[in-house]
């Protein structure tokens, strides 16, 4: 008999092995990189293996409770590549590290608490409008008086108490929920013209404005915050997400075409994109000012070279922003092209996994809403990656996992909650279907299959 | 749902695409384009891994650290210090961020930089340990230079502008070297970069130029110390006018001026024969030699002894001092009269002027100056050490001897100029300058060695800036000064 493929414990087995590689291979970069920084092992090496296994240990055994079917890849590829952001971080400023060893943990924690909070993934979308309002109001939350905060010329950061954090890394998540609720109600709607207009049957325009809506959202976010990254990032989500839905190549198109309009718009009216342009088509000639950053971000990747400088021996803190978004400058100094050919992998796995899960799931809205995390996620990696080694220009906006910030590592954990939940569900919806089809079997055929599939079954309904 | 799975697909692949030309660019920038990149002079990385590289130490003669990197918080690992702030300034020069290196910094950059070649694949435990964790370290620089007698030379100058240096004769091993103004390196060595702007600006706006070392960067009037050239070209020339007495004069007019009358210091009259007339630094009497040798000896005495050459000093940037061409004394008599006593365009580096001295002291032979002693590895092994070798063959070992004589009586006689540098118990040889140099100030000389025979240290001091005396400054000013470096240096040699 095949095997049936929500009775795996395997998956949480094997999971737990690359846990287990993820230790040794940070651990192991740890080490390397204090002594090759001169001083010897580092200080609180032995801590630093303790907290890593323990919150490792916890994200793991929260899914053997509440997901135990779930994709076994993404916690470990998330795990590898937030260690990996830690030794980098830890070797630029350790009071950073510190800061973000303790943003590991409660992001670990939000990552339980979604799972437990939502035992399946049709859970969220019962809670569309308020996640859609929580989104919008965490996106205008920087432009609030007294608790917003310039940096670097973006209105990015709330201050409230001791705590500051990026609203906009939240507002990310709860977006796509909302998006892929909308679009799973409605693609029928969005796909096929309604309305005639001579020849033509176009779309109620009702049914458009939720492109329209987000469109304004994310040219309300650039004018007022100057976030360019994270305008590019909501109106992409939207745009992939309507097309995927509803298979209209047209508004990829009309995407397109409102995007070359709010850039023309953009470059006419907002200094600060003006200059990250200038800077991009020119960086030699603003070395001393906007391009010295992406110019010493080169230096930086061209000192690493194919093999890298070796971990702790190249010198990061030359970069402004070196720990944040530059960070993988820093890491292609030290660990090379190889090194950060991995880390694109690792990404690239992360958003092949993300996807698998979507394709696997099916409910609409689980699908799209895998989809819209996964192309975040994906997008977002560009973003970065590409403002720095100028294939677009620089927005500010933080690699996932890997760069310093709390905001962003608590989003993404969530992020991978979400996905991981979408997968189990999946597990389950097929576990479901395969019990059925071998209750069915048991029914005509009688005997022992009947009753195995109907214990199973129970199990299933159990969870 | 298989039109949205499709599309799904599509949009990894599309996802894998931007992580393709993600890839694509990396490899542009990190492979094909890095050697540019690497050698672009914006790039400051060069620098900045050597600032984050342990750097050798520069330690004095007598195990006085005048220059280590000792770790640092900032972005650099490394901060230089120089333990003795500004005493060796002009000796180890500085290592910094913006203005790049100096003096031995410069000159043994890379013996100070370079890290052991000798690491071997580890085989043991241990060595694998060591081979992770403990750093391949610089090489040291010693010096021959001593710390005290550097520190007495600064204490003599007592902050007047001028240069003291000491050199041991047979080897040509610096002892001292020490210039006025100085400056500290430490605040070159700043990792803030303000703190160094302001502090290079200061130092270029100073019209005293402390960066441009007096003791061997800078030229000054010798004033009666050519007349050691000057004798020495009549021995080694013309030894009859050794003997020839020159009259009695307060005055000589000199011949192709029109009537230009070159008096005596301080209207003084003198005359005599050669042992005479460098006693009491006669200025007519050496007038009147030097224009019976003529240009031609003159000129090719003050080369054999190192004039307008560069002294292979292993310092950056070592001036030579200047004696002009024999053709340019043609049917200008005058100026070859003047240059006999140091006067017209003859200038002269203290270095070269103590290398001189050092020559006549080790037997006419003048050896390579240098500051080197040895170059040690991270284990304290001798990597390289200084082999002494000649420099030059300035004069005859008879000639020698006799200069010797000349300088001797400069101390000994009771009428000599340099009568303030006795040292009891101790023959010193030496030669007093007092040079005008055209404005309100004068400049003092006085270069010696001791002790006759088998002299162990020759000395050039210079003090510039003094106010006009009647009398032989060199003698009041410079000679004391002279004489403690000497007298110090003698006595720890001999305990």
């Amino acid at each position: 008999m095949k095997p049936v493929p929500w009775q795996q414990p395997a998956r949480r087995r094997s999971e737990l092995g690359m846990i287990v590689l993820v230790l040794l291979l940070t651990g192991g970069l740890y080490v390397l990189a204090g002594l090759g920084q001169g001083g010897g092992l580092p200080a609180h090496i032995a801590p630093f293996f303790a907290l890593v296994l323990a919150l490792m240990l916890a994200a793991h055994v929260a899914l053997r409770r509440l997901a135990p079917h779930a994709d076994p890849v993404l916690l470990p590829l998330a795990a590898l590549l937030n260690g990996m952001g830690y030794v980098f971080i830890a070797g630029l400023d350790s009071t950073e590290a510190s800061a973000q060893a303790t943003w590991t943990a409660i992001g670990i924690a939000c990552f339980i608490a979604t799972l437990a909070f939502f035992p399946q993934a049709s859970n969220l979308e019962r809670y569309r409008y308020t996640i859609a309002l929580v989104g919008i109001g965490l996106l205008v939350l920087p432009l609030v008086p007294h608790i917003g905060e310039d940096i670097n010329g973006a209105r990015l950061w709330v201050h409230i108490g001791p705590l500051s954090f990026q609203p906009e890394e939240f507002a990310k998540v709860a977006l796509g929920i909302f998006f892929a609720s909308v679009l799973a109600e409605r693609a029928d709607l969005l796909s096929t013209g309604t309305r005639r207009i001579g020849r033509w049957l176009v779309l109620e325009p009702r049914y458009l404005a939720p492109l329209l809506v987000a469109w304004g959202i994310s040219l309300v976010i650039l004018l007022a915050e100057n976030d360019l990254g994270s305008s590019f990032l909501f109106f992409t989500l939207l745009v992939s997400l309507l097309w995927v839905a509803t298979g209209r190549w047209a508004y990829l198109g009309l995407g397109a075409g409102l995007f070359s309009l709010g850039t023309v718009f953009a470059l006419d009216v907002v200094h600060h994109a003006q200059t990250r342009v200038q800077s991009w088509l020119h960086p030699w000639s603003h070395f001393a000012t906007s391009g010295y950053q992406i110019i010493e971000g080169w230096f930086a990747l061209a000192a690493g070279g194919m093999w890298g400088l070796g971990p702790g021996q190249g010198n990061p803190q030359v970069i402004p922003e070196a720990s944040t978004d530059f960070i993988l400058a820093s890491i292609g100094e030290e660990i090379g092209l190889v090194g950060l050919a991995a880390l694109l992998i690792c990404y690239l796995l992360i958003v092949g996994s993300g996807l698998r899960v979507a394709v696997r799931s099916q409910r609409s809205f689980s699908t799209l809403l895998a989809t819209g995390l996964s192309l975040l996620l994906g997008v977002q990696v560009f973003v970065v990656a590409g403002g720095i080694t100028r294939l677009i220009p620089i927005t500010g906006i933080t690699l996932p996992f890997v760069s310093y910030g709390g905001s962003s590592l608590v989003s993404n954990y969530i992020l991978l909650a979400i996905l991981l939940r979408i997968s189990n569900d999946n597990a389950n919806d097929s576990a479901l279907a395969a019990g059925r089809e071998l209750f069915a079997l048991g029914s005509s055929a009688g005997g022992e299959g009947a009753r195995a599939g109907a214990g199973r079954q129970t199990e299933v309904v159990a969870l | 749902m298989n039109g949205i799975n499709r599309r799904v697909r599509l949009a990894g692949a599309a996802a894998c695409l931007l992580i393709l030309a993600l890839f694509v660019q990396l490899n542009y920038l990190q492979v094909f384009h890095a050697t540019a990149l690497n050698d672009n002079p914006l790039n400051t990385r060069d620098v900045i891994a050597q600032f984050s590289q342990p750097r050798g130490a520069i330690i004095s003669a007598d195990g006085v650290t005048l220059a280590q990197s000792v770790p640092s918080k900032d972005q650099y690992k490394y901060q230089r210090e120089y333990p003795e702030g500004p005493l060796f300034a002009s000796v180890t020069g500085y290592f910094s961020f913006i203005y790049g290196t100096d003096g031995l910094e410069h000159e043994y950059n890379s013996a100070l930089s370079e890290t052991d070649a000798s690491v071997t694949l580890p085989t043991s435990l241990e060595q694998i340990k060591n081979f992770f964790t403990t750093q391949p370290l610089p090489d040291d620089l010693h010096l021959t230079v001593l710390s005290w007698l550097q520190q007495i030379a600064a204490n003599q100058l007592d902050g007047r502008d001028g240069a003291v240096v000491a050199i041991d004769p047979s080897t040509g091993g610096v002892l001292a070297m020490y210039s006025n103004p100085t400056y500290d390196p430490n605040l070159l060595a700043s990792h803030n970069p303000s703190v160094e702007e302001k502090e290079w600006q200061a130092l270029n706006t100073n019209p005293a130029k402390p960066l441009l070392a007096a003791s061997y960067r800078e030229r000054f009037f010798p004033g009666s110390t050519f007349k050691v050239i000057t004798s020495a070209a009549v021995y080694d020339h013309k030894a009859a006018l050794a003997n020839k007495v020159v009259p009695v004069m307060t005055g000589l007019v000199l011949p192709d001026t029109a009537g230009q009358v070159l008096h005596n210091f301080a209207g003084e009259a003198c005359g005599g024969n050669l042992l005479q007339l460098f006693t009491v630094s006669c200025d007519t009497g050496f007038a009147k030699v030097g224009l019976e040798l003529g240009g031609n000896d003159l000129a090719a005495e003050a080369n054999s002894f190192g004039w307008d050459k560069v002294p292979p000093i292993d310092l950056p940037g070592a001036a030579a001092s200047y004696f002009p061409p024999a053709q340019s004394f043609f049917e200008n008599a005058g100026a070859l009269a003047k240059s006999a006593i140091g006067q017209e365009s003859v200038q002269a580096v203290p270095l070269s002027l103590a290398l001189d001295v050092a020559g006549i002291a080790n037997g006419g032979t003048i050896m390579a100056p240098h500051l080197m002693a040895s170059i040690t590895g991270a284990q304290g092994q001798t990597v390289s050490s200084y082999q002494p070798h000649p420099w030059l063959k300035a004069t005859s070992e008879a000639t020698a001897e006799k200069l010797t004589k000349l300088m001797l009586s400069v101390v000994n006689s009771p009428n000599g100029t340099g009568v303030e540098a006795r040292v009891p118990g101790v023959e010193v040889a030496g030669k007093t300058g007092t040079a005008q140099t055209g404005g309100p100030y004068i400049e003092t000389w006085f270069v010696a060695f001791a002790p006759v025979p088998n002299p162990k240290i020759a000395v050039a001091v210079l003090v510039e800036n003094q106010p006009p005396a009647d009398e032989y400054q060199g003698g009041t000013i410079a000679a004391p000064v002279a004489k403690a470096i000497i007298q110090a240096y003698l006595q720890k040699e001999s305990s």
